[in-house]
């Protein structure tokens, strides 16, 4: 592998790791809003 | 409304991201992802697929969110009445049909696929599938080839009712009886509970199969070029050249439109189960993230890697060659024979792994159809959902005697799979930005979000995304529809196939009309004259 191949894939890696911890640790640390039912 | 409908809403907010995320990873995130990268530049294939990912799939994303959530505001759950609520009409209304025939229409084929994963899965549990460790790997390649049209049926119509095929309808069987009774269950009891298991479990098996091929080493060293490294390097080694080709740019661009399943009609319907202020913002970009994570992070490092360690270079790229389905199917289990003692494990995991993926992306495929029947007829869940059953069943019987070729099932996934998963994100985001209103989408979006979603976003939601789905519409439709249209008229599996989809849609619109006719009657704004808080 090119170390531009290596640059690709642990960019690309550390970029959806990263991502998707992030959300979910903001996702389970805000809390839900507390309100009536979708319906009208 | 009935009360029933009341009742029907997401358990917690976890539950309704794993369910778009499970809707969103299939296995085209394990399999036509790594065979598109590899095709389009390696590792310089993600300059136009994050782009495309920030152009259009995660704006798009957050529109179908925002509609759902506001269509849910004034009891509206079907995609046809919350496109009438933005779209303030029955153009819209009856456009917005589109999105309950999309997903009823793919889910005639998808559970059939979904079934070879299962019937796979079976095989590997209780010993494999027919190939002989040891031979020659073109007497693998045969033996692999041979399974694969026997369990899909492709060299004939109806033989898939005769003989040792019979397997695969009574795997059908197993596998649309487990997605009824979830549906069945309905949201929060049923398809909630079965993605909140299956979502991680699915991660556990792509962990451990993904730890099993970077731990391959060189495992002939007589062929020392075929290594771990080397095959990270089929995969990942730029090629900047193809940047300079357009083919680049749309590929990537639809590999992330179909994978993210924006335009596909699901999100619009479970969004409309969430409360007035509940966050939508970071729930579309986590769902998001997940799947691009099972996308990037396990389908990219994966599939091609395997392949190339024990096929070589020649072996991955004849491979490739064949498509998704001919190296998730034909090619990988060949692979998996290499593996001597491990076979069968890494069979049966990488199977069930990808029974898991097809699964829970079936599962949301029934709920929009659902929703609308209820919708419009007031029946029950159990009623509407017999029904929609009914229908599912009619469409697996034809997918299933129709197999020459995979006539019937390649002509619902291009036409409907396809081409008016186009046709629907274009209508969405065109309505969203231009009747809704950008600035009320805006503000809509932004209730009772977690995140601020950058303000740059509401340029390329408004202009970009539009502008990049109407090129591509007029461009498609002026070059190839009219060749489509002959080709999709050539054998007896697509002329029926033709057919099932006009028998849907004139299903729908009828339901639609008189859908419209009782929400009336029952003063439910349907065409949002007043605006939702």
């Amino acid at each position: 592998m090119t170390t531009l191949g290596w640059i690709f894939m642990t960019t690309s890696l550390v970029l959806v790791w990263g991502g998707t911890f992030w959300c979910f640790k903001k996702v389970l640390t805000s809390p839900r809003a507390k309100e009536e039912d979708s319906e009208p | 409304m009935s009360s029933e409908s009341k009742n029907e809403e997401w358990g917690s907010k976890l539950g309704v991201i794993l369910a778009v995320a499970g809707s969103a990873v299939g296995l085209g995130n394990f399999l036509r992802f790594p065979g598109q990268a590899a095709a389009n530049g390696g590792g310089a294939f993600l300059i136009p697929y994050f782009c495309a990912l920030f152009l259009l799939g995660i704006p798009i994303g957050w529109a179908e969110w925002t509609m759902g959530r506001y269509g849910g505001k004034k009891g509206l759950h079907g995609a046809p009445m919350i496109m009438g609520a933005i779209g303030k009409g029955r153009l819209a209304r009856y456009l917005g049909v589109l999105g309950v025939l999309i997903p009823l229409g793919v889910s005639t084929y998808y559970v059939f696929i979904e079934t070879w994963t299962f019937a796979y899965f079976l095989k590997y549990l209780s010993g494999g599938i027919g190939i002989v460790q040891g031979t020659s790997i073109a007497e693998q390649t045969a033996a692999s080839g041979s399974f694969y049209a026997a369990i899909t049926g492709s060299s004939g119509d109806g033989t898939l009712f005769t003989g040792d095929s019979l397997y695969t309808v009574i795997s059908w069987v197993v596998v649309f009886a487990v997605n009824i009774f979830f549906v069945y269950r309905g949201l929060s009891k049923g398809i909630e509970k079965f993605v909140s298991f299956a979502m991680p479990i699915m991660a556990v098996c792509a962990l451990i199969v993904l730890v099993r091929v970077l731990t391959l080493g060189t495992p002939d060293p007589a062929v020392p070029e075929q290594n771990v490294v080397n095959g990270l390097g089929y995969m990942w080694n730029p090629d900047f050249s193809a940047l300079g080709n357009f083919k680049t740019w749309l590929a990537a661009a639809s590999q992330i439109f179909f994978s993210l399943s924006v335009g596909f009609g699901v999100i619009i319907n479970y969004s409309s189960y969430l409360k007035k202020k509940d966050d939508v913002a970071l729930s579309a970009l986590t769902a998001n993230a997940t799947n691009e994570l099972f996308e990037v992070g396990f389908g990219g490092m994966i599939t091609l890697t395997a392949a190339f360690v024990f096929l070589g270079l020649s072996g991955t790229t004849a491979a490739v060659a064949t498509g998704s389905f001919g190296l998730g199917f034909n090619t990988l289990p060949v692979v998996f024979a290499q593996m001597g003692a491990f076979e069968n494990i890494i069979g049966a995991l990488w199977f069930f792994m990808l029974w898991l993926a097809a699964i829970t992306s079936s599962l949301s495929m029934y709920q929009p159809a659902i929703a609308h029947l209820k919708e419009a007829t007031n029946w029950s869940h159990r009623g509407a959902t017999t029904v929609i059953a009914m229908i599912g069943t009619i469409g697996a019987v034809l997918t299933l005697w129709f197999t020459a070729g995979g006539a019937f099932w390649s002509t619902v996934d291009f036409w409907v799979g396809t081409y008016l998963i186009f046709v629907l994100a274009m209508v969405q985001i065109i309505y969203f930005a231009w009747v809704f209103g950008i600035d009320r989408g805006w503000r809509e979006l932004h209730q009772g979000a977690s995140i601020r979603v950058p303000n740059i976003f509401k340029f390329i939601m408004k202009w970009v995304a539009p502008a990049y789905l109407i090129i591509v519409f007029v461009g498609f439709t002026v070059q190839n529809f009219a060749a489509s249209l002959q080709a999709s008229w050539s054998s007896t599996g697509s002329r029926v196939a033709m057919l099932t989809i006009a028998g849907i849609l004139a299903y729908l619109l009828v339901v639609t009309f008189f859908g419209e006719k009782r929400l009336r009657a029952a003063g439910v704004d349907i065409d949002d004259r007043t605006p939702a808080d």
